[in-house]
């Protein structure tokens, strides 16, 4: 029971990180209609800045700063390049977003150095709690803290603000948008600024003790996927919850199912969310909440 | 002046070959190819083997997501299995390439009709998802069992006994060298002749695909599923004809790769950077088209190697090892390409054609 319940902490923090991930992807899968996968690299450039601006700034400044500038990035990724993607194929927005991915990742090889590095923490980075009989990351508990207070923030800005007007309506109908005088570009670069900042907040948390920060980190988005598609690209919900279960889901398999495999449960944890995605989709095409889509010919 | 041959009877749109500028082009392209061993370096004569390689995968991936429209991130899952099934019935079981070969192919068509059956309901970018999962699984079972993959630390792949290397006096390797008649041919040369002979096969197999009713069937699922079913077209055979032959075809292309490289491991090459490198190759050649399969693998090949001698020269790409030199050049191109000239080769190609065949005039 107490290694449930330290599982299950630490498996919601994970969680919690991947949601934000699987938010970013969807947000800008709903305003623009592509699949950002050059996201994982944003997230990777934010946990490095955030690593050489927590130097010179407060922490909590720092990671204020990181968040702006990834957003920025992606802000200006979306307006200098994928706005001229509008109207072409799925696999050509695949492509473009993935070789983008690779250019980011050399950048950001280029600028910070291959080398592995520590998150810098303002408390001590392998400091615990004790949670009734079981002890818990100090750090776990923050990111999951700092991500519910994220999400509701956001739900509540897309929910009840002008500009969440705004951008559903965008990600409705981009025309009748235009037409009713919405921004619609700028509402776009907007999305795109969330989802960088987002996945900078990601990757700040992801690149915390046991984990450290490398040029590697970006693949961790990979490992997101599968949430996203459970939950249905076009649901931000959907995708938020079916992270918090993939993130459960993959460190209690790593507890409790790998061991019974034997020799193919070494690392099992690590492709049980695609497997059990697979076997999903094959029962509902278009995830849970996804939307099925009618069209005329 | 006609810009294309004038079609007037439904054979006339069958052709293998439609007009001269095509004869020409085959005719061109058959006596560079027979020609370049001889004149290559050995470090060129291998960046032609891999071509080669390309070309079969590439062409393979073409029916599935440029004909079928599929788009599939799983590409490096049927390699991997192709390449895993030569090493492993060369190795274990002993049987020659030639027999492995086809077998590697079948394996892969085999897994590739079942995912393609996996498949039928989804479309696009969740398609896309499951065969990037296809990967990881793939990745996952061959590290499972290392009793027959050799798991992380890789496996040799040995050739047949008219391909393997010799060993001399005092245990020097020969690298499997025959003379005949004054010219010398090494094993890398050999290599090149069978890959030839392979790769054309594959380009020829793609072409009658895309001519043939099955082929056109494809098109019709990509360009419009719906309508295509209303029209008659049997949508689910023409996907799962697509992911078989695909499939198939790249399962021979991991075979191949696995022969030119003798000794293969799981990641790299077979990761997600192997897939991404395939659709670069078909999107820079021009997605759709055959020659554009063709000429994206050869220019993606060739520019590797060339990527790796400029990045050296260039200030702040000097930091990277040279393989990330690569990547980012091409990576580079790719992008450029994506955004200035969406057809790829095959729309650079389509404009200088033109402008000659309405030459002096300007269109």
């Amino acid at each position: 029971m107490t290694q449930l319940l330290q599982l299950g902490i630490s498996g919601l923090a994970l969680g919690a990180s991947y949601a934000l991930i699987a938010l970013g992807f969807s947000v800008v899968y709903r305003a623009s209609r592509l699949f950002n996968f050059a996201h994982g690299e944003l997230l990777s450039l934010g946990a490095f800045l955030m690593t050489a601006l927590a130097q010179v700034l407060p922490w909590w400044l720092a990671l204020a700063a990181t968040a702006a500038l990834t957003g920025g990035l992606a802000a200006l990724l979306e307006r200098a390049v994928l706005r001229r993607m509008v109207g072409r194929p799925v696999f050509t927005t695949i492509i473009l977003t993935l070789f983008l991915g690779l250019l980011l990742r050399a950048g950001i090889v280029i600028a910070f150095g291959a080398d592995t590095r520590g998150m810098p923490t303002p408390w001590d980075a392998m400091a615990e709690v004790q949670l009734g009989d079981s002890t818990v990351l100090l750090s776990s508990l923050v990111s999951l803290g700092a991500t519910t207070v994220v999400l509701v923030g956001l739900h509540g800005l897309v929910q009840r603000t002008p500009l969440g007007v705004a951008m559903r309506a965008s990600s409705e109908n981009q025309e009748v948008a235009l037409s009713l005088g919405i921004p619609v570009g700028r509402v776009l670069g907007f999305t795109w600024f969330l989802a960088g900042a987002t996945a900078a907040v990601a990757g700040v948390f992801l690149g915390m003790f046991p984990r450290s920060v490398d040029s590697n980190l970006g693949y961790v988005a990979l490992r997101a996927f599968p949430a996203i598609i459970v939950g249905g690209l076009e649901s931000v919900v959907g995708a938020v919850v079916a992270a918090f279960v993939l993130g459960l889901l993959e460190v209690l398999s790593q507890a409790y199912v790998n061991p019974h495999l034997g020799a193919f449960g070494h690392n099992f944890h690590a492709v049980f969310p695609y497997a059990a995605m697979i076997l999903f989709l094959v029962l509902r095409p278009r995830g849970l909440w996804g939307e099925h889509e009618v069209r005329r010919v | 002046m006609p810009t294309r041959p004038l079609v007037i009877r439904y054979e006339d749109d069958l052709k293998l070959l439609p007009g001269a500028w095509h004869k020409a082009g085959a005719v061109l392209a058959v006596a560079v190819a027979l020609a370049y061993p001889w004149l290559a370096s050995a470090r060129w004569l291998t960046v032609g083997n891999l071509g080669l390689v390309a070309i079969v995968g590439a062409a393979a991936l073409m029916v599935l997501t440029g004909f079928a429209g599929q788009v599939s991130l799983g590409h490096a899952a049927f390699l991997a299995l192709g390449a895993y099934a030569v090493a492993v019935l060369g190795g274990k079981l002993g049987w020659p390439f030639w027999l492995a070969l086809p077998f590697a192919g079948g394996l892969s068509a085999l897994v590739g009709v079942v995912i393609g059956a996996f498949a039928l309901r989804l479309k696009g970018l969740y398609l896309a998802i499951v065969t990037l999962g296809l990967v990881f699984l793939t990745q996952h079972v061959l590290l499972a069992y290392p009793d027959v993959t050799n798991g992380l630390s890789g496996t040799a792949v040995p050739m047949s006994w008219w391909f393997r290397d010799e060993t001399g006096a005092g245990g020097v390797p020969l690298g499997g060298t025959w003379t005949v008649g004054g010219v010398r041919l090494t094993f890398e040369r050999k290599l090149y002749f069978v890959f030839l002979l392979l790769s054309g096969g594959a380009v020829w197999l793609t072409r009658n695909v895309q001519r043939s009713d099955s082929g056109r069937a494809m098109m019709a699922v990509r360009d419009q599923d719906l309508a295509a079913e209303v029209l008659g077209v049997d949508t689910t055979r023409a996907k799962l004809q697509a992911f078989g032959v695909s499939s198939f075809l790249a399962g021979v292309a991991g075979a191949m790769f696995a022969f030119q490289q003798q000794y293969i491991t799981v990641e790299p090459p077979f990761d997600l950077n192997l897939s991404i490198q395939y659709i670069a190759m078909i999107v820079l050649g021009g997605v759709g088209s055959v020659f554009g399969a063709v000429s994206g693998a050869l220019a993606f090949t060739f520019l590797s190697p060339l990527a790796e001698t400029v990045g050296g020269a260039v200030p702040l790409l000097d930091q990277l090892t040279s393989a990330q030199q690569a990547t980012v050049l091409l990576s580079g191109v790719v992008v450029l390409v994506l955004v200035r000239e969406p057809l790829g080769l095959f729309g650079v190609w389509l404009r200088v054609r033109r402008y000659f065949q309405a030459w002096p005039f300007r269109y």
